[in-house]
């Protein structure tokens, strides 16, 4: 039987890796999709820009878009498919609506044929963990895309020092999918509640040819938050296609020639 | 006698007219300057003034080679690209702003200056850029101030201050005897040798905001790490003013420990 659960709660409450490791230990065939919660005046919601889609299909691949009907068939056929629908949300979704889904998200539910069985929130349904569970009261959002960029590692890692630690604004909330010029990606995930940072290499690395063709994004969520600083900053991070191709160079010299035979 | 050095002042008038203060209130007369009197900071000419004025005997650091020279930097002078983009920034700022007679002064500064057992040098021996890091193998450290002949090397660069004892230090030599298949070994032990790193007036990066200096008492064998309070919310303000990057006034009034510089601790600046 299928199992449909919606996922929801405020930003860096720990949604998304609670929601890996619940399909993780999951054997069947597994979905997965993230809604765009609503902004309410003076709390303005981060756009994704697909990063916990792209972080959770390399690491289950077999993940399957919920939003695509590629596949559709077959899972829906499938006795133990466990599909999580996730729901950034600032308030519990219980007691606005009777059955705790608001018409907008109902909406888009409906659109997708999606019925879920559990609906469970973030600080508080007992089950799900509670540390990481801020109330925000105001809370500014920068979404900037980063697609075919790649990071000198070393501006990498002090982008993200000041970033965490103010240099742009209160930052409270930082999560990006960052290109390195060895062909690794790394997931980064911050909270402020957290002393430290995540940084999670994806499983695939891409081959050493020209730019990355994976999706690549930094969300920030704050207050004060100094979009024009953040840019230029970045700008100054990253490589260009000189820098980029030396890089990649030395690794395809590195890289064992399929042509000479083995001694 | 107690002598005073200072280093990396970087344009922090604030930090350096409280760093001299604070000397004067020991009754210290003997001040060393390690050099960097530019960079970072909004006051490059005052500073400059300043220690030509007090006539503080001080070396050559980077910054001021660079005013100097222009850019021509080692792999180890930027750990990262986002450093050397700044600190590119930085320099053309100075360089636009320094006068004459202030350029003048640092063309005129020497890489090193003895007295007696002790050697005063920016970085290293080897060169202003070159860092003697806290970490860097007891071998190469020891290399460092055997081959300048000093019994104490005062460095700075690093912007963090320490005090290294290098003790029993020893080097193994084997000696063949042309055309035969005969060899001495022969071995001499060291004596003890001392890295001082008098850390930064003008952006200390060791862990607080305070402007930091050493005093070395030559009779005692002592050595103190001295931390200063001095006004940085005025230096961050001026920092802002005069269009330098933010990120250096956030830096100052943060006292992160923040290196930035080269990762290896015993890379070999390679800077013609």
């Amino acid at each position: 039987m299928t199992q449909t659960w919606l996922i929801s709660g405020p930003p860096g409450c720990g949604k998304t890796n609670w929601i890996l490791n619940a399909l993780k230990s999951h054997a069947g065939p597994c979905g997965y999709l993230r809604l765009e919660g609503g902004s309410r005046p003076g709390l303005e919601q981060g756009r994704d820009s697909s990063i916990d889609w792209n972080w959770l299909k390399d690491q289950i691949p077999q993940l399957t878009d919920l939003r695509s009907n590629e596949d559709s068939g077959d899972y829906e056929q499938h006795e133990s498919t466990f599909k999580i629908v996730e729901l950034s949300q600032f308030q519990t979704l219980r007691g606005t609506e009777p059955d705790g889904v608001n018409t907008i998200v109902k909406a888009q539910l409906e659109e997708l044929n999606l019925k879920p069985q559990r609906i469970r929130h973030f600080g508080e349904d007992p089950e799900l963990p509670k540390g990481d569970t801020l109330d925000y009261n105001t809370l500014e959002s920068l979404s900037i895309k980063l697609n075919q960029k790649v990071w000198d590692p070393n501006s990498l890692s002090s982008f993200w020092f000041e970033l965490v630690n103010g240099a742009y604004g209160d930052v409270y909330r930082a999560k990006a999918l960052m290109n390195l010029p060895d062909g690794r990606a790394f997931y980064c995930n911050w909270i402020v509640t957290q002393k430290g940072s995540q940084f999670l290499p994806l499983n695939a690395v891409e081959q050493p040819n020209g730019r990355p063709k994976r999706q690549s994004a930094l969300v920030l969520q704050g207050k004060a938050l100094n979009g024009l600083d953040v840019q230029s900053t970045i700008h100054d991070c990253l490589l260009n296609d000189d820098v980029l191709e030396m890089h990649q160079a030395q690794r395809r010299s590195q890289q064992p020639n399929p042509y000479q035979p083995a001694l | 006698m107690a002598h005073a050095v200072i280093s990396c002042l970087h344009a922090n008038l604030a930090a350096v007219e409280a760093v001299l203060d604070d000397i004067d209130q020991q009754g210290i007369e003997t001040i060393t300057c390690l050099g960097d009197l530019v960079g970072y900071g909004p006051q490059p000419n005052e500073v400059v003034e300043l220690v030509r004025q007090r006539n503080i005997p001080t070396c050559q650091g980077c910054w001021d080679e660079d005013i100097i020279d222009g850019l021509n930097a080692c792999e180890c002078s930027y750990p990262s690209q986002l450093a050397e983009r700044r600190g590119h920034r930085a320099h053309h700022w100075a360089a636009e702003r320094i006068t004459k007679d202030n350029k003048d002064f640092l063309a005129g500064l020497p890489m090193t200056l003895r007295r007696g057992p002790f050697l005063f040098v920016h970085g290293s021996p080897n060169s202003q850029h070159e860092y003697l890091l806290p970490g860097m193998s007891a071998f190469a450290a020891l290399e460092r101030v055997e081959s300048a002949e000093a019994d104490t090397l005062f460095c700075g660069h690093t912007h963090q201050p320490y005090v290294r004892e290098l003790r029993d230090g020893s080097i193994r030599m084997k000696l063949e005897k042309p055309g035969t298949d005969q060899s001495v070994e022969q071995e001499i032990t060291l004596p003890i040798r001392r890295i001082v790193n008098a850390g930064s007036v003008g952006e200390p990066r060791h862990g607080n905001t305070h402007a930091t200096y050493v005093i070395h008492d030559e009779i005692k064998e002592k050595v103190i790490i001295r931390e200063v309070q001095y006004d940085v919310a005025k230096t961050c303000q001026a920092i802002i003013e005069q269009g330098l990057p933010e990120v250096f006034a956030w830096r100052l009034s943060h006292g992160f420990e923040y290196a930035e510089r080269a990762d290896d601790a015993d890379h070999v600046c390679e800077r013609s």
